[in-house]
């Protein structure tokens, strides 16, 4: 079976798919080329000092996946509220000609 | 063992959506997160009833998220109600999960769980890619691949008149 995507769909997959790669992939490999250290998380020594920070904000990254996140659901709500193809075919049947 | 030379995928285990293997597996993938989450939420009612006092205090030391001042503000004034939903969500989402029955609803409640824990709990010493996000992506692949249509009662109730006279139904089941 063959599943037509419409613009839309095509735009919530791109948007969705780029902001939760860059997100976590893109900004991940930007974190280990940074040196340590090479998570999230602050590294600590033994006496739970901190001795290095992540260069970029796990804040950001972690918003960037929500972002991404929120563009399902509004895709996801979107497809709730608008017509399905059966329904616009029958809208369309329902049309007269003069 | 592919029996076509020709497209070594079209054998017993291709990924079809219609094919056995991937039935069987998409419905024990269901059934195994939600008796993760059923497992999480009536331990909680078994324990502490409608009154989990952890969950709203979770939500307060959430401070300095992405999420910024949300699951606190949560915590402070909607405490009395997250006492009781995260229980009885937790179990809820886990029945649907197990039994296949609106799937799909209860999956976006999985998710939306899924990335409080992933953000409070913020264990992100090995990266952003850890457990917590491993289990939000599961409940996105339940609502993707409606895995409720596979040995789910979601394939049942998807038949019913009601669900014929409001198809947009089907985004919920599945």
């Amino acid at each position: 079976m063959q599943q037509h995507t419409t613009v839309i769909d095509k735009a919530a997959m791109a948007l969705s798919g780029g902001l939760m790669l860059l997100g976590v992939v893109v900004l991940g490999i930007v974190e280990i080329l940074a040196g340590q250290p090479y998570g999230a998380a602050p590294l600590t020594n033994d006496a739970g000092e901190v001795i290095a920070t992540p260069m970029v904000d796990p804040t950001l990254r972690t918003g960037l996946v929500l972002a991404g996140l929120l563009v399902l659901a509004l895709y996801g709500a979107y497809r709730l509220v608008a017509p399905t193809k059966d329904e616009a075919a029958t809208a369309q049947q329902e049309i007269t000609a003069d | 063992m592919s029996y076509q030379a020709a497209n070594p995928l079209a054998d017993e285990f291709e990924l079809e959506l219609g094919g056995a293997w991937t039935a069987y597996w998409l419905a024990f993938l269901r059934v195994v997160t939600g008796w993760w989450f059923f497992h999480a939420g009536v331990t909680k009612l078994i324990e502490d009833g409608l009154a989990y006092t952890y969950g709203p205090a979770y939500l307060r030391q959430m401070t300095g998220t992405a999420l910024g001042p949300i699951p606190v503000l949560m915590g402070e004034h909607l405490g009395w109600l997250i006492q009781a939903l995260v229980p009885l969500g937790e179990t809820l989402i886990g029945l649907g999960l197990m039994v296949g029955a609106l799937v799909r609803l209860a999956s976006v409640f999985g998710v939306f769980f899924m990335a409080l824990f992933w953000i409070g709990n913020a264990e992100f010493g090995h990266g952003l890619v850890n457990s917590d996000l491993m289990g939000l992506l599961l409940f996105m692949t339940m609502i993707v691949l409606a895995t409720g249509r596979y040995y789910g009662l979601d394939a049942i109730i998807e038949k019913t008149k009601l669900v014929k006279r409001h198809p947009k139904l089907r985004y919920l089941l599945g």
